[in-house]
């Protein structure tokens, strides 16, 4: 099958109208970073490509009433450019700048990063973290599904082939709370992470009274961390408390990888990546610096 | 953990094919009807600047501007064999050959000139943008075209073509001792390294570099300075980044998305020391630096990694996965 139609419209009723129209023969377009090289080895076939970059509703980052919306066709550069992201979310501006080059920053969408279910995805983990609400589309009507239930499988996602993902929300930051991040790659530019972790937390009275924590390039998907996230919860901050998540972390990490290729180094190397990310988030939730 | 740990790694190369086997380079160098001189040689430019520099010897034996060399190189229908571009022999060897093909082309043009200016002997003549003069007289001068005029009315419209060749010193080491002189000239080179190694995920990060290189005579220092430039960026991919993950034979890692090369935030600044002790033998004294300049990398980065962590690794490269399993086991 070949391309023989594509369209680049600026109105999101007008895109949603081709998907119902065109279904399971279209595919969506944004930064192209992925599905050009997906069409060149013949992975995908569509015979119509609909291109979402124009659609300048869901290109901007808002907020509205104490939630953070972010537009699917905005691209990395300007979410890491955005005045709307408040500092002690850094995590999610350090995610972006970690995704390939300044090149693929300026092309590549969040949207794209999440509906590709790739499990080493820059920019889910901290989603994840954040308990991010997807805001999904079709002709007739509107659905919201968490982020956490989005994932099917590796490089499967919760999404019909009429619908259109249109925003990524959550709550806004308070001050009391912050969002680390953590890549390892194995150098500092296009690298895949072998292993990300983001950690959401909130600081009361030295005790983390909210954490919430996110794996990607663990398994087939990105990850919420809900064993080592109700160890942590509600307790005295200590390096020995630190230590001993690292360790459970560590425990689960190799018991889910077991037999993998790597998983004897991502079981060890999860504990300095989680450190280092819980030490970030600490640090923005003390500042708060809205 | 993050540690520091500083390392050297020095090394000495010997220029050409050595061991005995035939290292031969030729050139022609031919005096162009408008003046210009044009260089045919079999050398291969791979971006290391080998046109630039061959024909800056070429410019300087005959005292033009190097705008005035016409320079024709990887064309096998015109040049002679110069050999590979490998082994770093192409500024010695090659550049010995144009030295020796220009140097003879400057002796016919004396030739030519002593007739043309109707005087006894070349003693005094000179040689400077395109012209042969005299010393004591400089308004006795010929040009290079006017040579070429009176050369190509004399001789059937032909011009004036000369040759060069160089074959380098290289004999063959004793099979039972290993004992000889296989090559000739040597190189000499020093890197020195700092890294920092995460001690929880073995990731190495070079943070800062030095590496002085004998060069014998750096004919153009702006080259060189790339030369190491490129050298080191390759040791250093060779020595922690570059892995094709054999298994049984089979590349696992035959995408540049798997199998990774040092990108430049991976490069930290590279201070670069030239020392020039010229070699009697070589083309102004120049020697060749290609693989010398990535040849150091590796140790230097090696020891640094030891001086860091008390690690010992003797396989490359060194990923993080490797790097943190001795680590680990070295604690035990």
């Amino acid at each position: 099958m070949e391309i023989n139609k594509t369209f680049q419209e600026t109105e999101v009723e007008a895109v949603l109208s081709l998907l119902d129209q065109y279904q399971d023969n279209s595919k969506i377009i944004a930064g192209g970073t992925d599905i050009i090289i997906q069409l060149h080895q013949g992975r995908v076939n569509p015979e119509v490509l609909i291109d979402i970059s124009n659609l300048n509703e869901i290109k901007e980052i808002k907020q509205i009433e104490g939630r953070i919306l972010i537009g699917s066709a905005t691209t990395f550069t300007s979410l890491m450019k955005s005045q709307v992201i408040p500092k002690n979310l850094w995590g999610l501006i350090e995610a972006a700048s970690q995704v390939g080059s300044p090149q693929i920053r300026n092309a590549a969408t969040i949207g794209g990063n999440i509906c590709n279910g790739s499990p080493a995805a820059d920019i889910v983990p901290p989603l994840l973290a954040l308990n991010s609400q997807l805001v999904i589309a079709n002709k007739m009507t509107e659905r919201k599904v968490p982020l956490e239930t989005f994932f099917i499988d590796k490089g499967k996602v919760d999404l019909k082939n009429n619908e259109l993902l249109s925003y990524i929300e959550f709550e806004n930051i308070k001050e009391n709370q912050g969002l680390g991040f953590t890549k390892l790659g194995l150098r500092k530019a296009l690298a895949i992470s072998r292993i990300s972790v983001a950690v959401f937390l909130e600081m009361k009275d030295g005790c983390f009274n909210e954490i919430r924590i996110a794996t990607g390039s663990c398994g087939k998907f990105a990850i919420r961390e809900k064993e080592v996230e109700d160890f942590m919860r509600n307790k005295q901050v200590t390096d020995e408390l630190i230590e001993a998540g690292a360790n459970l972390y560590s425990n689960i990490i190799l018991k889910r990888l077991a037999g993998r290729h790597g998983s004897d180094y991502k079981s060890e190397a999860i504990k300095g990546i989680f450190k280092d990310g819980l030490g970030k988030a600490t640090h923005l939730a003390k500042k708060g610096g809205v | 953990m993050k540690k520091r740990g500083k390392g050297i790694g020095s090394i000495f190369y010997g220029t050409g094919y050595g061991n005995g086997f035939p290292d031969v380079s030729n050139a022609i160098a031919e005096l162009l009807p408008d003046g210009k001189v044009a260089i045919y040689v079999g050398a291969t430019e791979v971006g290391q600047g080998a046109k630039t520099i061959l024909s800056q010897i070429a410019a300087e034996v005959l005292g033009i501007p190097l705008q005035q060399i016409l320079f024709v190189c990887e064309d096998t229908a015109t040049t002679p064999d110069a050999g590979t571009a490998a082994a770093s022999r192409q500024t010695y060897n090659t550049g010995n050959a144009i030295k020796i093909a220009s140097e003879n082309l400057r002796e016919e043009i004396y030739r030519l000139a002593v007739e043309h200016l109707k005087i006894n002997s070349k003693v005094g003549l000179k040689m400077a943008d395109g012209k042969v003069y005299l010393n004591s007289f400089p308004s006795l001068a010929v040009t290079f075209k006017e040579i070429a005029d009176t050369f190509s009315k004399q001789n059937k419209r032909k011009t004036l073509r000369v040759e060069g060749s160089f074959t380098a010193l290289t004999t063959k080491m004793d099979e039972e001792t290993g004992q000889g002189a296989p090559y000739w000239p040597y190189t000499f080179s020093v890197y020195g390294v700092e890294v920092e190694v995460d001690t929880e995920t073995g990731l190495v990060e070079i943070t800062k570099a030095v590496c002085a290189q004998d060069v014998g005579r750096a004919i153009n220092p702006k080259l060189v300075e790339g030369q190491i430039d490129g050298g080191f960026a390759m040791g250093v991919g060779y020595t922690i980044f570059e892995d094709l993950g054999l298994q049984k034979g089979e590349m696992k890692n035959r995408r540049f998305s798997n199998y990774l090369i040092p990108t430049a935030l991976d490069i930290p600044e590279l201070e670069k020391i030239i020392i020039e002790s010229p070699e009697e033998t070589a083309p102004y004294g120049a020697k060749g630096i290609g693989e010398p300049v990535m040849i150091g990398v590796a140790p230097a980065i090696l020891n640094a990694i030891y001086d860091a962590v008390g690690v010992r690794m003797t396989e490359i490269p060194v990923t993080p996965e490797k790097l943190l399993k001795a680590i680990n086991k070295a604690e035990e």
